[in-house]
């Protein structure tokens, strides 16, 4: 860690707001072991909402979600800057989700460049790594690419359209236990 | 780069992770997988999950944040080990 980034760090954090002493909480409430519980709770019970609307719904939940996540996805964005470039649109991405979901922008060892063109479409592959999605399927033993999984897709299918103004859909292309691989297909 | 390791001793020559992969990482050769592009492997781990004989071994790879293990099977975990 270099001195400048310890720096640039503090600056971040100094502001010139006066807390008066009662304003300042001595303890973190609720504790960190309570909230983990809270988080396993809220991840049980996403789960079954999905499972639910699965079953009474049928292939239309995955509609549903998307939606729903598409939705969220304008909404967070529309606070962000406006980028016409995709490259710097995924960067801007990665900070809004930040703390939920990584990823990262990934080509074939054969490709040379991120965008690809295929077919006459043009897509970037991108591989999301941790993720809250996957952590609640896989805690509560349901299976990937699922409904849940549609509302990451909507959520960053919303960003991207709200941050370049432009159409684009994401596909699924593979789940597995540590990553999964999404196609970003451009409009 | 991620390195990718099949115990030969291990491996049963099934084909779960050649099918398995997106990226075509895995090639069955004289009945046993082997890694031929180790290059284009993307870390979801997934053929580590379907490996009958957990032949598999990977180095490199970043292990996503996992929450989801119950908190009281850790607790229990905590007081064996």
């Amino acid at each position: 860690m270099t001195a400048s980034y310890v720096d640039e760090l503090h600056e971040k954090f100094s502001t010139d707001i006066s807390y008066k002493s009662e304003d300042v909480p001595l303890n973190c409430v609720p504790p960190a072991k309570e909230i983990e519980a809270t988080l396993h709770g809220v991840m049980k019970l996403n789960g079954l909402v999905i499972r639910s609307l699965e079953e009474i719904a049928g292939r239309g939940a995955n509609a549903v979600t998307f939606r729903a996540g598409k939705k969220f996805g304008h909404e967070v964005a529309k606070y962000f800057q406006k980028r016409d470039d995709i490259e710097d649109a995924l960067h801007e991405l990665s900070d809004l989700l930040m703390g939920q979901y990584s990823f990262e922008i990934w080509k074939p060892a054969g490709s040379d460049t991120f965008v690809i063109e295929e077919g006459g479409d043009k897509f970037i592959y991108l591989v999301f790594h941790d993720c809250i999605v996957r952590q609640t399927l896989r805690r509560n033993g349901q299976e990937q690419a699922g409904p849940l999984c549609q509302t990451l897709c909507g959520y960053v299918v919303g960003a991207i359209e709200e941050i370049t103004g432009k159409r684009a859909k994401l596909e699924i292309k593979h789940t597995g236990p540590n990553a999964c691989l999404k196609k970003l297909i451009l409009k | 780069m991620i390195q990718i390791t099949v115990d030969e001793d291990s491996c049963v020559g099934c084909g779960l992770c050649v099918k398995d992969c997106p990226m075509k990482v895995f090639e069955l050769k004289d009945g046993r997988s082997v890694p031929l592009r180790p290059e284009d492997c993307m870390g979801c781990l997934s053929c580590h999950e379907i490996c009958p004989a957990q032949a598999l071994e990977h180095r490199g790879i970043y292990p996503a944040k996992r929450h989801y293990v119950d908190i009281r099977v850790c607790e229990m975990l905590n007081r064996v080990i």
